[in-house]
């Protein structure tokens, strides 16, 4: 049997772009790299090209008008990608400023074919390819020359067997009109947009003949590395845990390191399962959180803690973590910028899981999160959570998330954000008053799929960690705060 | 001014200074190819102004030295400097291009850094037997 042609996928070098891409570029396709001014679109393609050239890999990066290349070289080299040692070797700068200036496509296309000819480039790019065609018309519209150049430049290029980058600027509405976004093979997006004074970056691939990309929009993030992309966590098919399966199957329960709690949670928390403890401040969540994570160090199981109220020097301030960190027992993520996306805490996370091999992670607290994120992310956290929950699930790490919840009297909520169904078991703290003393209390209000303690039990915070104490059985109204003694 | 370009100075002292029987005005030759490897990566436009700015400081030195960059031909843009240093002694002459080279490559590299200028120069004249890139020189210690 005759096998199908198999299209070979060069890898990016962009950390998380071969996932969005469905594996990687396509060998000899013809892409274009599009978006407004300040997207990133020059950093993508030079951070595409230092990775993609080598000695049996060459590259010519065409230059036209736009971005003078004095500074664009000077700019890029503020990147660790850009690897002085490859110029002239294996990448070659051409400027073609000159016959873009005559407005004579013919001419420019006979020195992209001059120049790929005398340099049989496996890769070419052109920055920017709007510069090209603009220069060809004074107006702003595609006509037929222009439609003939694009249809040339992909067969010439096809024909020297090179995988094309054009870079342009174009806006949403030219995607529509333009020739070139339907003769492109691949299409790139990349965007930002500002919200109360946070700046998101964003990227889609429009299209990718031949190969399944990830639909959606991705944030990425441009730092003195060069671009990293965070490809939007999709909840998979099969991903979710199966909770009667896995309380059927007699699935290992992990000890929470709170003597008493893991009784009132049905035998301990289900592992892969997502707790949270919702209290007021000071009610004890981070300490219940660090006791979940001394207890899995105890055991042998590595943890990782994403804390977004405190500072890496306030966090540490806490002996216990401290010693943990500093043991190598536990990771911490930092959290502490305010323009965050969810996909991006996700990324982190994930790699340090992956690195530490954890099997225990806490989010401190959901309250943070929800701040540490960028307003656009923060109209839709609720699903960003969900999201993000099930991926970190379908690891099988199980997870605490702490979330701060006013103590009201009048209301019994158990997250501020409406998240509850979207853990697994969930632990609530409260402040009530006895006797004229401000007591805590603590209660399982769910573990799903398993039986557990519908008691309200009272408990102390002590040098040796989380001490609970008896069950309040006595009472009414202990969730009213002002609990009365005697039968309901 | 870094190790790299201090040894870029001195070679560019030597590649003018190396065949001393010669006109000054023959150094010139070594313009033509750092112009293309220049103009390829920055255009005609990038080399005039580059070219344009380094004969003006040149010139607070040797004031005699024109070297008219308007001129757009390739063949013919350095025939203005050809011709003032003809009209210069032989040492002046020699002492003006090889400042006007280090003039040039010093605001080149200012832009781009000095390891790519050194790329650059080992293209244009590392036939040579010049090498201006810090990898090339510590094979050579």
């Amino acid at each position: 049997m005759i096998k199908n042609i198999s299209i070979r996928r060069l890898k990016t070098g962009v950390p998380g772009l071969d996932n969005l891409l469905g594996g990687g570029l396509p060998e000899y396709s013809f892409n274009l790299l599009a978006g407004p001014p300040g997207s990133g679109k020059t950093t993508l393609a030079h951070q595409i090209m230092f990775a993609c050239a080598g000695p049996t890999n060459r590259v010519l990066f065409f230059t036209v008008l736009g971005e003078p290349a004095l500074k664009m070289l000077r700019y890029q080299q503020q990147f660790a990608y850009f690897d002085v040692a490859k110029v002239n070797q294996s990448i070659r700068f051409v400027n073609l400023t000159a016959e873009s200036m005559k407005g004579d496509l013919d001419q420019v296309l006979n020195r992209i074919a001059d120049e790929v000819k005398a340099y049989a480039p496996s890769m070419v790019f052109v920055d920017s390819f709007r510069s090209v065609v603009k220069a060809d018309s004074h107006v702003d519209q595609w006509g037929a020359e222009q439609q003939k150049f694009v249809q040339r430049l992909g067969t010439l290029m096809a024909s020297w067997m090179a995988t094309t980058v054009l870079v342009g600027e174009y806006t949403e509405t030219e995607s529509q009109s333009s020739p070139i976004f339907a003769a492109a093979d691949g299409i790139l997006w990349l965007s930002q947009s500002m919200q109360r004074n946070s700046m998101v970056r964003k990227m889609q691939v429009v299209k990718m003949r031949g190969q399944a990309q990830a639909p959606g929009l991705h944030t990425f993030r441009i730092s003195d590395r060069g671009i990293q992309v965070f490809p939007r966590a999709i909840v998979k098919p099969g991903l979710a845990v199966d909770f009667e399966a896995t309380i059927g199957s007699g699935a290992a329960r992990i000890p929470m390191g709170v003597p008493g709690l893991d009784a009132m949670l049905g035998g301990g928390l289900p592992a892969g399962y997502s707790l949270l403890v919702v209290g007021p401040s000071g009610s004890g969540k981070t300490i219940l959180a660090t006791e979940f994570l001394a207890e899995g160090a105890r055991l042998g199981e590595h943890g990782v803690v994403a804390a977004f109220e405190k500072s890496p020097s306030q966090l540490l301030g806490n002996i216990k973590l401290y010693s943990m960190v500093q043991a190598g027992q536990v990771g911490v993520i930092d959290t502490r910028s305010l323009d965050l996306s969810i996909d991006e805490t996700l990324h982190d996370l994930v790699d340090m899981i992956n690195r530490m091999h954890a099997k225990r992670v806490v989010i401190d607290s959901l309250s943070g999160f929800e701040l540490a994120l960028a307003p656009e992310f923060s109209e839709d956290f609720r699903g960003s959570l969900y999201r993000m929950v099930a991926e970190l699930t379908g690891m099988g790490v199980t997870i605490l998330m702490t979330s701060e919840l006013e103590d009201r009297y009048t209301d019994l909520r158990f997250s501020p954000f409406g998240s509850a169904f979207l853990a697994d078991a969930i632990v609530v703290q409260r402040y009530v008053e006895i006797e004229g003393q401000f007591k805590r209390v603590i209660s399982v209000v769910k573990v799903r799929g398993s039986a557990h303690s519908k008691d309200i039990r009272l408990f102390d915070i002590t040098d040796d960690g989380i001490v609970i104490g008896e069950a309040l059985s006595g009472y009414t109204g202990l969730l009213t705060g002002r609990p009365t003694r005697g039968p309901p | 001014m870094d190790a790299l370009g201090i040894s870029r100075h001195r070679s560019i002292e030597n590649l003018t200074s190396q065949n001393p029987e010669n006109s000054a005005s023959s150094d010139v030759g070594l313009w033509p190819s750092l112009a293309t490897q220049i103009i390829a990566i920055v255009g005609v436009g990038g080399f005039d102004s580059l070219y344009a700015r380094s004969v003006f400081l040149t010139q607070s030195q040797f004031t005699w030295l024109a070297a008219d960059c308007e001129i757009p031909s390739d063949d013919s843009r350095f025939v203005s400097l050809t011709a003032s240093l003809d009209s210069a002694a032989p040492e002046l002459a020699r002492a003006a291009n090889s400042l006007l080279l280090m003039t040039f490559t010093d605001i080149f590299a200012s832009l781009v850094g000095e390891p790519l200028t050194a790329r650059i120069l080992d293209s244009a004249w590392g036939t040579g037997g010049y090498h201006f890139a810090e990898k090339d020189k510590d094979e050579d210690t």
